[in-house]
């Protein structure tokens, strides 16, 4: 009798301590929400900062349906120098998504929650999602186990056109809509009616200023100058590296002290080769420009003479240069046609 | 030149001048000649290497085009809807191509027709190119003497003649919109100047007309329409405004609006896109200026001070609200009211961030250094000295000039094909620079030769430097009499130009005491000699070796001598002449103009991609299995489906390689097709390790059918493999004919077997004897027949 008042008690016992660990796990499911969600709040754009104590209380320990997914951003501040990855530009932008979709849903959401995750602070927390490379982004579904292998990773071309193709991702893979995304104008509104203002007040002196002639703008010099500028800055083909982000110099694979500045292929071109050689297309009209309008002037035959050879040496150097780059880097054989019996 | 010297020693200068000028007139009207003679000839290698034919995707529309405007007249074509094209769909034709080429070619042809002279239409389509490009030299010998004199004027003239970046888009045979419009830009810049130099109402109206040509010729009369109004507007605001520059401005923009607005495909695009905003934002601030020159002219300075206040303040006011009802436009209309091509000139990264479409096509892609060397030469080197010169003395048309050569240089370095633009303004600033180098050195030489006597010297610096000058001054100095008689009011502008005449006049004096080392000039002389030389080495090359070859027939060089593939003639040749007229042939929408135009046959998509679903709807079907694929072609009822096989020739640009876009452009609207299903780990490949989603597609299929046959491995010469899936039979398709090179294959669908299942196999033995007899040569190898 002893041992099944024993039993009793402990299956008593059992049962009020499973009914406890079940209402306790539904507050502490509901509770996880609160706390997002106050964490949320205190975010200023939305973005919940994890850390591994957090990941384990939010990501690990919870039972598997959770009632949430995470989309987490994995940041490592010590590279955020590093221009090529990108990562400041798709953090921001990973902030406007998490923004846009919390006002898209007037906090009311409880299904998705913006997360980033520091390298330095929670190393442990990459290495539990088996993150090794960046910029990374991944979500985190409510049925996922592993964090490691199930969760689903963005790829490069889901943040590649940022803000709205992550918002994309997001859409197909959580069917939750994400709805528009809110960009914040260039200008905010008071910056842009104090430019409205300044321009007002400022208008009747520049207008005065026209009509009297006596701007910047009436020095033809300024024009020249400007006009040579955007000749040489379009003919280096700066605007090819602007859109395509090419970098100045290449480190050379074979041997990592030597740097590349000149590229063959006529595809492509290097930042500083395209300088140079827009220099070379520059100079040598400068000088004949020197030559014909100022170098007449002069009065000292001897020093006429002088200028006109270096003149003349420096854009020979310069046009065989162009020419010698040019059929190195595109192949053509330019040649001419000349009669058969000359050869 | 030494002989007409001597003898007119004695007789007074002034008369001196006039025999000097009426023979320098001579000699620039044949030098002028010979220069257009170098246009067209240099344009026609590609008929001498190849023969007369027309050459790219698009020509060939515009061809057919031609060909319908002289069969049937101006008006049918005006109201012509094509059922041969977008089958179902069709095309208004009348109201959405520019008609300025077809018009001026089926012009020309009425022409000469009208003489007696029985040229065909393709004939005149071939040459209008380089007949329009020899105008387009003259345009530019008439715009640069404006701006800088004659002997500038003819410099620049041989430089555009065989500027190879022009060449390049209107070789012969080249029928494109291009050809016409580069010469009605340069003729509208021209009479733009002329109007500006002369504030006179009549060219004013020709600038307005020449206009309404360049509108009818191309999309890019809106750079016209946006340089002429940044022009006025830095003269206005550089303190330049005169009653010429309002002459000038006020008719082309409401007579060349209103004209504009005539051509159907333009129509009310004229007073509605963001791209012509501008010239109305100027058109109105021209008009408040013009109200406060007048003001100015009728007070006194104090009142003036005033009134300025008053009419600055009421000006602003209404300029603002302008402003504002303008900006609440362009906000309305979708996309800001511009076009995404404008946008992505405007902000240069706009393209490849948003519209990967646009950013995909090669001529849109940003140019390199070497484009430059090869499109425009050694003329890169020159324009900067053609810039400075136009500054040293500034003027209104030298002003325009630099602004042209800035505006289309940086748009050139967004924009590849831009470069197009930039050629002539290139060519003018390096004739002005060219032509100044060359007078300064030459004048070095003649006053420092020995055995030239110091008269002699005198009188042979003064000609030389002032030739030039003198002719553009006495055009000028008549033509500013002549308007002074009139009533109108002039500026104070015009009356400082007058003043600074005799100066100028002066300073010449003044430069024939002004000379280089005599060795010194003389090499420089000999190095720019060379420079142009070297230019003109360069072009020939370009046009004989890089833009001449037609796309339409293919040759290769090889150890054994010179091969031609000319199949795709072959091909369309054997639609026309074994197809039913009504026959549907579904192709990739490069080859629907060619179709249309060389085989007379209905196409379902065709090289203008207004409709992207169409577009996708083939896509799809390429990409399918062969049922699918049948069931889409039958439901567009499709007869016939032609592909274009490179892999047993080696020629790169064939369907497999353009695959990719098909898949892409058919997921984009049907999305059961995705991309990564025909690649293996991301990488495009036929051979056997492709997927067997790639594999069991129709375009595989379709392009490798029996290609095994061919050398027993089934060896892919563009791909360089062995292809995956080497014997398959075609159950829903058949093939009809294969080209000679195996360039162009195509397949006729089996008709729906329960319904005429007797029909099918008489048909099919038909055709195979109406194919090629290499065909029925290897059929018994084929271990599937």
């Amino acid at each position: 009798m002893a041992i099944s008042s024993a039993h009793l008690f402990f299956l008593l016992s059992f049962i009020a301590l499973s009914l406890f660990l079940v209402i306790s796990t539904a507050e502490t499911e509901s509770e996880l929400v609160d706390d997002l969600q106050t964490l949320q709040s205190q975010s200023k754009s939305g973005v919940i900062h994890l850390d591994d104590r957090t990941v384990s209380k939010f990501l690990t320990s919870p039972k598997t349906p959770r009632p949430y997914s995470f989309l987490i951003f994995f940041d490592a501040a010590q590279l955020h120098d590093k221009s090529e990855l990108r990562l400041r530009e798709l953090r921001q932008e990973f902030a406007l998504v998490a923004s846009s979709f919390i006002t898209n849903h007037n906090n009311s959401n409880t299904k998705l929650f913006f997360c980033d995750i520091e390298f330095r602070e929670s190393q442990s927390s990459f290495h539990l999602f088996g993150v090794n490379s960046l910029p990374h982004i991944r979500l985190v579904g409510p049925t996922v186990k592993s964090l490691k292998d199930d969760s689903e990773q963005m790829d490069q071309g889901d943040f590649s056109r940022l803000a709205e193709s992550m918002a994309e991702f997001v859409e197909s893979r959580t069917k939750l809509t994400v709805g528009p995304i809110h960009r914040p104008p260039i200008l905010s509104k008071k910056q842009l009616g104090l430019i409205v203002a300044i321009l007002l007040i400022s208008s009747p002196f520049v207008a005065k200023k026209i009509f009297a002639g006596e701007t910047l703008l009436h020095d033809p010099k300024i024009w020249l100058s400007g006009a040579v500028f955007v000749y040489f800055f379009s003919v280096s083909g700066a605007m090819h590296n602007i859109i395509r982000k090419m970098p100045m110099f290449l480190v050379d694979r074979n041997d990592p002290n030597k740097l590349i500045f000149f590229y063959q292929g006529s595809g492509m071109q290097l930042g500083a080769e395209g300088f140079a050689v827009g220099f070379l297309y520059t100079i040598v009209g400068l000088l004949l420009a020197f030559v014909t309008h100022v170098l007449v002037y002069v009065k000292d035959a001897r020093a006429k003479r002088v200028a006109m050879v270096v003149a003349i040496l420096v854009s020979f150097w310069a046009v065989k240069k162009v020419i010698f780059l040019d059929n190195w880097k595109t192949g053509y054989g330019i040649h001419g046609f000349w009669p058969s019996s000359w050869n | 030149m030494a002989a007409t010297e001597t003898s007119t020693a004695t007789v007074p200068t002034l008369y001196t001048n006039t025999l000097r000028n009426a023979f320098g007139g001579v000699l620039s009207f044949f030098i002028l000649l010979l220069i257009g003679v170098l246009a067209f000839s240099i344009r026609l290698f590609s008929v001498i290497k190849y023969e007369s034919v027309i050459h790219e995707f698009d020509p060939y529309f515009n061809y057919r085009v031609t060909q319908f405007l002289t069969k049937n007249g101006i008006y049918e074509f005006w109201n012509w809807f094509d059922d041969r094209t977008w089958y179902p769909l069709g095309r208004v034709i009348g109201g959405t191509v520019y008609p300025g080429l077809t018009l001026t070619a089926g012009t020309i042809w009425w022409l000469l027709n009208s003489l007696n002279i029985p040229l065909s239409v393709e004939t005149v389509c071939v040459f209008t190119a380089p007949i329009f490009s020899a105008f387009a030299s003259w345009a530019a010998y008439l715009l640069t003497k404006e701006v800088k004199g004659a002997g500038a004027g003819l410099t620049a003239a041989a430089l555009l003649a065989m500027v190879p970046s022009y060449i390049s888009r209107s070789v012969a045979g080249s029928y494109d919109n291009e050809a016409v419009a580069i010469f009605a830009l340069i003729f509208t810049f021209y009479l733009y100047i002329k109007t500006l130099n002369t504030g006179s109402l009549f060219y004013a109206t020709l600038n307005s007309i020449a206009y309404f040509y360049m509108v009818c010729s191309w999309g890019g009369y809106t750079f016209i329409i946006n340089l002429i109004p940044m022009h006025v507007l830095l003269c206005i605001v550089t303190g330049r405004y005169s009653s010429r520059l309002y002459i000038a401005y006020a008719p082309l923009v409401v007579l060349g609006t209103l004209l504009a607005a005539l051509v159907p495909v333009v129509g009310f695009n004229a007073v509605m896109t963001s791209e012509h905003f501008a010239s109305f934002l100027v058109f109105i601030i021209i008009h408040v200026v013009a109200l406060v020159y007048y003001i100015k002219g009728i007070l006194s300075p104090k009142m003036f001070k005033v009134a300025v206040t008053l009419v600055v303040s009421a000006g602003l006011a209404v300029c603002l609200a302008m402003i504002a009802v303008l900006i609440a436009l362009v906000a309305s209309s979708p996309t800001k009211g511009w076009s995404g091509r404008s946008l992505s000139l405007l902000d240069p990264t706009y393209a490849s961030k948003y519209i990967p479409i646009i950013a995909s096509v090669s001529e849109h892609q940003p140019p390199t250094w070497p484009s430059y060397f090869m499109d425009i030469n050694v003329l890169a080197f020159l324009v900067p000295a053609g810039i400075i010169a136009c500054f040293l003395p500034l003027s209104d048309a030298s002003s325009f000039v630099v602004l042209y050569i800035a505006t289309s240089v940086y748009f050139s370095g967004v924009m590849v094909r831009l470069m197009l633009v930039l050629a002539p303004a290139a060519c003018i600033t390096s004739g002005i620079a060219l032509s100044q180098a060359f007078d300064v050195f030459t004048r070095s030489i003649k006053f420092q030769l020995p055995g030239v006597s110091s008269n002699a010297e005198v009188d042979a610096g003064e000609t030389s430097s002032a030739t030039a000058e003198a002719q553009n001054n006495v055009v000028k100095t008549e033509k500013t009499e002549t308007s002074k008689d009139r009533p109108s009011r002039k500026s104070k502008k015009k009356e400082r130009e007058h003043v600074e005449k005799p100066s100028t006049k002066a300073k010449a004096e003044k430069k024939r005491l002004l000379a280089l080392p005599l060795e010194a000039s003389f090499i420089s002389l000999l190095l720019l000699v060379l420079l142009g030389a070297f230019y003109v080495v360069h072009c020939v090359w370009a046009a004989a070796e890089a833009y001449s070859a037609p796309s339409i027939v293919l040759t290769s060089h090889s150890h054994d001598g010179l091969h031609v593939f000319d199949d795709f003639r072959e091909a369309y040749a054997w639609l026309r002449h074994n197809t039913d007229v009504d026959d549907k042939v579904a192709s990739w929408w490069d080859y629907g103009y060619q179709t249309t135009a060389m085989a007379n046959r209905t196409v379902i998509v065709d090289n203008n991609t207004w409709n992207n679903t169409h577009i996708a709807t083939v896509g799809t079907a390429m990409s399918s299995p062969e049922k699918a694929a049948w069931e889409i072609f039958h439901s567009l009822d499709v007869k016939y489906v032609l592909v274009v096989f490179g892999g047993l020739v080696g020629y790169p640009s064939d369907d497999i390689n353009k695959f990719l876009w098909m898949v892409r452009i058919g997921g984009g609207v049907f999305p059961h097709i995705k991309e990564p299903d025909y690649l293996r780990d991301g990488q495009y490949r036929i051979d056997s390790q492709a997927t067997p989603t790639m594999l069991n597609c129709l375009m595989y299929k379709l392009s490798y059918y029996r290609f095994v046959e061919t050398d027993g491995k089934g060896f892919d010469r563009v791909r360089r493999t062995e292809i995956g899936k080497k014997y398959f039979k075609l159950s829903h398709f058949e093939e009809v004919f294969t080209t000679h090179h195996w360039m162009v294959r195509i397949y006729k669908l089996k008709p729906p077997k329960n319904r005429i299942r007797g029909k099918t196999k008489k048909s099919k033995s038909k055709t195979s004897s109406t194919s090629s007899p290499r065909k029925s040569g290897t059929k018994k190898k084929n271990p599937w027949h």
